[in-house]
Order: C-alpha cells, then structure tokens, then sequence
C-alpha cells in the first residue's frame, strides 16, 4: 500500500508551481516574482548599488519595523479588522522608554520590559473596546491614533529625548566580529549556514512525513531544484551582509524581524488559533457555530498588534538614538500596504505573514532604489501609490469568475494540471 | 535524481564562488580620517528635510546648480513628507555608500541622525549641518546658518516698533506668541531670542499676553504647519479676546503669520501687527500691502553660497572660514553665522533690491 503513491517521473510544466511550495500559494509566488523583477531592475538601473551589501544593510535596518508591522497587521487585516494606530503607539512606548532610560536612568533591559508591558497594556486597552464593547476597529484605532500620538508629545514635551548606547547597539547594532579574519563578519556566515542546514531538514523530514502517511509528493527534482534555489539565495543573502563594512553584519534588527516572522508564520499556519483568525474572518458566524470564541481572537490580534507596534518603537528609537515628537508617522499605511500588496483581502479572512513581508520588501525596494537613482521626493508617494493600486487590482480582477484574464488564464492551466496530477 | 542533485550542488558552489571574491579587505587599510583636501570632482551629498517650504526647494535647486558650477558631482536628495526622518537616514547612509566627500544636512529632525553621523565619520566624510544644527552629536564637523537667536531678537524689536507705530499711547498693547515645531532644534532659539526682548516688555507691563502662553511648548506648532497655528489663534480669540482689542502677534514665520492674520481677520478684528520670517512671496506681497509688519530675509542664495564655498575650502585644505561657534549639547560646533535682514513695508525696495523673484513685488 505504501507504493499507491509513485514518485511520477518527467517534466510538467505543472510543476513549476510547486517550486514556490507544497503550501505557498500562487498569489505569492507572483508577489516573489514582482520583488524580483523590481530588485533586478534597480539593480541595472543603479549599475549594481542596489544588492550591494552596504545597501541591504541599509534597507533591512531602515524597514525591519515596518515589517514587523506588517506581520502584525496581516493578523489584525484577516481576522476582518484594521489598525491605524500602529505608528502613533510605536511613538508613545518609544517616548515612555527614553525617558525611563534618560530622565529615570533605568537599565536598558528593564527599559524593553516596560516597553513591551506598555505594550500589552495599550493593546489590551484597544482589543477591550473591539472585543468586548463591539466599537468597530478603526474607531477604535482612530482614537488610539490621536490619542497615544498627543500622549507621546505630552510626556516626552515634544523633545528629542537620547537612549543609551547599550540600547541602541542591541537594537539597532551588529553582531560582533568574532573567530578569525575571514574578510566576512563570521557570525552572519554562521546564520546562513543555519539557516540552510534548517531548510534542509525540514524539508526532507515534511516530505518523509507525506511519503509516511501515503500522501502526494512532488517529484524528487522538484524539491532538489527548490531546496537548491533557496540555498542559493540563503547562501549568497549571508555572504553580501557579512562583507559589508567593518564592523556591520547581517543587522540584529533583521535578525529579530526574522525571529518574528518565523513565530508568526508558525502560529498562523500551524496551531489553532492561528486557523481560528482566519475562520473569524472569513465567516465569523460560522466559525462562532463550530465553537470558535470569536471575540477572544478579536482580542487577540488587537493586543499583539500593539506589542508588535511597541517592539518597533523601540526598535526606531535604538536606530534614531533619540525618540521624537514625529516618530511613527505614516508606518500604519505603509504596514496596511505591504500586507495588501501581500495579497490580503479587504474583507478579511484572506492572507500570509509570507506575502505580507514580501509586500512589504517590495515597497522597501522600490523606496530605497528610486531614492538611489534619485526620483524626487515628490514622485516616490505617486510612484507607490500606483503600485498599491495596481497590486491589488490584478489581485481583484483575477477573482471575477468569467471574466477573461490573462493571468487567471494562466493559473486556471496550472491549477487542472496540478489538480490532475495529484488525483 | 542524482544528476539533479549534483546540478543543484554545482549551483550553490559556483554561486558561493562567485560572490566570495565580495569579502572585506584587511581593517585598517583606509586611508587617515581629516586628510587635507580631497579630488576636486568629488562627488558631495546634500540630504534635505520635506518640501513644505518654498525654501527648501529653492536651496535645493540652488546646490544642485551651485555645486555643479564649483565642479563637483552633487547628490541633492529630499525626504517623503509621510515618514521624513526614516527617509533621510536611508538616503544619508546611501550617500556614504556612495563614497560622497562631504555630507551636507538640512535635519528632518535634528536629534535622531546620529546613527548616520557615527556611520558618516567611520568612513571620514565631513558633515555639514545647514541651516539647522543636529543636536547632542560631537560628530557635527562644521554648521551653516544664519544667526538664529538674532532672527528672534530683530522679530522682537519689530513687533514693539510696529506696536508703537500703529497703536501709540495704548499701553499696554495685547499680544499673542507663537513659536515653531517642537522637533526643529531652530525654534526655541528663535523664541528665545524674541523673549529676551519681550520678557522685559511683559515684566514691565507695555505688553500684556492676554492668553497667559508664553512658554514655547504652549506656543509651539507642531509640524510649521499653518493649520495648526490657525487653529490655536481661533482658539485664543475665542477664550481670551472677547471685547478685547488684539494689538500684535509674534510669529516665528510667514506661513504662520498669514494663517494668524486670516484667523484674526475671520473674527472681524482689523489686521494686528504680526511678524514673520522667510520672505515667502505671499508674505512680502501682504507687507508691500500693508498687512503682515514685518518679515525676515534670510537669503538663501547667500546661504547656499555659503556652504558650497565651505566644502570648497575643504576640498582644497584651506582652513575653514567660521565667525564663531555653536553648541549642541555635546560640542561647540564650528559655525560660519550669516546675519539676517529685517524687512519692513519701508526698506522692502532695498532689501530685495538684489532678489529676482521679490524685487518686482516691491515695486508700485
């Protein structure tokens, strides 16, 4: 019986869907495409400054906030609700934080706590009135908006208030130089190689565990190409953030955004609760029917919105060395646009933290290249206006049943082939 | 399979191969930090704050052009207005990436680049604080503005000359105060200068701040922005200036100032005396007409000028041409402090005598 399954031989052009995973869908494999068609481009247009390792440094280190958000977001975004006041408690917990540093002279870690504290407070504050009260989320992020922006300039007296160096090395630092002078920090090599050990293994373990259960698997040089690309891309992403200048590695930033994400993809995908935001969002009288407490997941994508929003502030201040009346101006939209670029539906019960952060890096890219060829400042707000509106579009038109569609043409094909194959 | 295995394998080393030659070179290899003088095509970084003033545009056309006429290669950048500080720090540390010479900064926020400011001198480029000065940083090599605290004082002087003018033997005269965004290092300078002028005048009882604000975080607006000083005079007339006369008003710029007359104006009081700064072309046009009193020229031109010719200097190794120093917490920073001009309807004809775009505005 354990041979009902064949290891089908021979190239379909089917299979080249199951390259973006036995889980991914298409709508991220053609957000992946957009991101890289985008990077190769800047990469010609910049003659090569884009994928330079000082450049993504610098991009990880300038968006690994927003991403975050992002994260946050796409929960707050599939369980049907909004957050608008992501940026403006980012700001309060940043303020609250320099000044326990500053003016109360508390160590640093105490400082992350409280941060973090604050953090559950707020969102336990917006998720109560979601929740329980039933005022709609983006009343109640709208007030949450105006309200911790005001208390941020209250307690902080609109100054610049300064953190501490430990502060900002941990957050906003390196890893160390450690072992022998390889002309690469050692470190972020050693991550990479992790990383693609990890990618290795839980690959081949998930495709024993199918092969075990008598389930479907993709053919062998499927998963041999794609584990390789992902290599490729793992192995070439360590060596660009290790040899950038003295002193900088891949930044430690993006290591807690890495770390973030991979928590949040977990959760989504694999336990209860995550499934249980989605089936509130998707139909929530009838995710209430099978027993599902829709009101605790309400509460529960609201609060860890707000502990999210809090890590990034913490996060911009350690970057910024200082926090500021201005802080977190504009991250709600930029988080809200990466995750529907990243395929979310307005409507709820639809998204990824995979396409989220995708969307985001997308909007990264593109700021950070058109700042590179030197686009006005003018022009970057149209140019990713456009994008946003376009993005989605594609995304709206390919759900109209009948009507014809080039790219819904397409994944139709992919979709029998695939469909085929597997009964 | 084994075959797709041994490409795959292939793959990945031919990759790692390729990108190995990328690594760092020995530490230690570059070159001394303040050497004299640098190539005299270098390419020279200018990261400018949002465009919400018609000044800032015009500095920025001003480097794009005057850079280019002393020779070098001028990498003029502006921040997004939605996220202005995160944007800037990006662009600067492109800049250095770039292997820009010299840096110069108009500070979206002057106390949170100092990341990009230790990143900048690792890589011994020299920066050039314009026109705002970044705060609590020893890392600010030289500073270019015009005398902040004298902007305050001259606001000052004309708002009691004006008063006596329009409104003499009323004593006391009913004034109002307002001051600028709170995270521009420049507005509590120019509020401190007007105050050390004015204090005297309330303490003695010739001016009377009717609302009682006269401390700048009560008179701050957030952001420059007009609406919010709008707002805070509407405010003010309506709780403090019922029956009671409103004489003059300090306000730190001319964006302010017109929203301030409009806001008094739509309550039916005639035109108080208000001050200003910036030489807006709105604002000049109100002061030949005889309704804004008074504005400031800081002549960007001037200004511009004189920034460029400060990266001249240091690309040739000269010494540096400064008339003083300015603190910012953490260093007396080398400054060169150009003087600003008051201007009034009377010496408007003069003052922009030399300006192509406001001389025609002072003419009959």
């Amino acid at each position: 019986m354990t041979n009902d399954v064949q290891e089908r031989r021979g190239f379909r052009a089917s299979d080249l869907s199951m390259l973006a995973g036995k889980k991914g869908s298409l709508k991220e494999f053609g957000i992946l495409g957009a991101l890289v068609v985008i990077v190769v481009a800047f990469q010609i247009a910049t003659e090569g400054t884009t994928l330079s390792s000082n450049n993504l440094i610098n991009i990880i280190q300038s968006q690994s906030y927003i991403l975050i958000l992002a994260v946050g977001m796409v929960m707050v975004i599939i369980a049907g609700h909004i957050d608008l006041s992501v940026g403006s408690v980012a700001a309060f917990v940043g303020v609250v934080v320099a000044i326990a540093m500053n003016d109360w002279g508390l160590p640093w870690f105490v400082t992350i706590l409280i941060g973090l504290g604050l953090g559950v407070l707020v969102g336990a504050w917006q998720g109560f009135w979601v929740a329980f009260i039933g005022v709609p989320a983006f009343i109640v992020t709208l007030a949450g908006m105006l309200m911790f922006r005001g208390l941020n300039q209250i307690i902080g007296q609109s100054r610049g208030i300064p953190v501490d160096r430990e502060f900002v090395n941990l957050l906003a630092g390196y890893l160390p130089e450690v072992g022998p002078f390889t002309g690469y920090n050692n470190l972020t090599l050693l991550l990479g190689a992790l990383a693609v050990v990890a990618v290795v293994v839980l690959e081949l373990r998930g495709r024993a565990k199918r092969v075990r259960l008598g389930a479907a698997v993709p053919p062998m040089w499927v998963a041999v190409t794609r584990l390789a690309l992902v290599a490729i891309v793992i192995i070439a992403a360590a060596l660009l953030f290790a040899s950038g200048r003295e002193g900088t590695s891949f930044p430690n930033a993006g290591i807690l955004f890495v770390l973030i994400a991979l928590a949040y993809a977990f959760v989504t995908r694999n336990t209860s609760l995550g499934r249980h935001v989605y089936a509130v969002g998707g139909n929530r009288r009838a995710a209430e029917l099978s027993g599902v407490r829709s009101r605790w997941v309400d509460f529960f994508v609201m609060a860890n919105m707000s502990v999210l929003a809090s890590v990034a502030g913490m996060l911009w201040i350690a970057r910024a060395q200082a926090s500021g009346p201005a802080d977190g101006g504009g991250w709600e939209l930029d988080a809200i646009a990466a995750v529907f670029i990243g395929g979310a539906a307005v409507a709820g019960g639809i998204g990824t933290v995979a396409g989220s952060i995708i969307g985001g890096l997308v909007m990264a890219v593109l700021t950070n290249g058109l700042f590179a060829i030197g686009v006005g400042s003018d022009w970057i707000p149209v140019i990713k206006g456009l994008v946003l509106l376009i993005a989605v579009a594609i995304d709206v038109i390919n759900k109209q049943q009948g009507r014809f569609s080039f790219i819904g043409l397409m994944l139709r094909g992919l979709r029998r082939g695939r469909s085929n194959d597997l009964s | 399979m084994k075959k797709t295995a041994i490409v795959a394998l292939a793959g990945i080393a031919a990759v790692t191969v390729a990108l190995s030659g990328c690594g760092r070179t020995e530490p230690g290899a570059e070159g001394g930090d303040d050497a004299a003088g640098f190539a005299a095509d270098a390419s020279i970084g200018v990261a400018l704050p949002d465009r919400t003033s018609e000044n800032w545009v015009l500095a920025g056309d001003l480097f794009e052009n005057g850079l280019e006429e002393a020779g070098f290669e001028g990498d003029v950048q502006y921040a997004g207005s939605s996220n202005a500080v995160g944007d800037q720090q990006q662009q600067i540390q492109q800049m250095i990436d770039s292997g820009v010479e010299v840096i110069v900064i108009g500070a979206a926020d002057t106390n949170q680049l100092a990341t990009q400011l230790e990143a900048a001198d690792a890589a011994g480029i020299t920066v050039i604080a314009y026109d705002r000065l970044i705060q609590n940083s020893d890392l600010v090599d030289y500073y270019v503005a015009f005398d902040n605290f004298h902007v305050g004082e001259l606001q000052a002087q004309s708002l009691l000359e004006g008063l006596e003018e329009k409104f003499p033997g009323e004593e006391p005269w009913n004034v109002e105060l307002f001051s600028g965004s709170s995270d521009d290092s420049n507005s509590a300078v120019f509020f401190d200068g007007a105050m050390s002028i004015l204090q005297p005048a309330i303490d003695d009882g010739t001016i009377n701040v009717v609302s009682g604000q006269t401390t700048v975080q009560q008179t701050a607006t957030e952001d420059w922005a007009a609406e919010n000083a709008q707002n805070r005079m509407d405010t003010i007339i309506t709780s403090s200036y019922q029956g009671v006369e409103l004489h003059g008003v300090l306000s730190p710029n001319d964006n302010l100032a017109r929203a301030i007359i409009a806001s008094a104006t739509g309550a039916g009081f005639p035109v108080p005396v208000v001050t200003g700064q910036d030489s807006e072309v709105a604002s000049v046009e109100s002061i030949v007409a005889g309704e804004q009193y008074s504005t400031i020229y800081k002549d960007t031109r001037a200004l511009v000028a004189a920034a460029i010719d400060m990266v001249s200097e240091l690309q040739a190794g000269e010494e540096v041409t400064t008339t003083g120093e300015s603190d910012n917490g953490a260093v007396e920073v080398p400054a060169n402090l150009l003087e600003p001009v008051i201007v009034t309807q009377e010496n408007a004809a003069e003052a922009y005598a030399e300006n192509p775009d406001l001389e025609p505005l002072t003419q009959p």
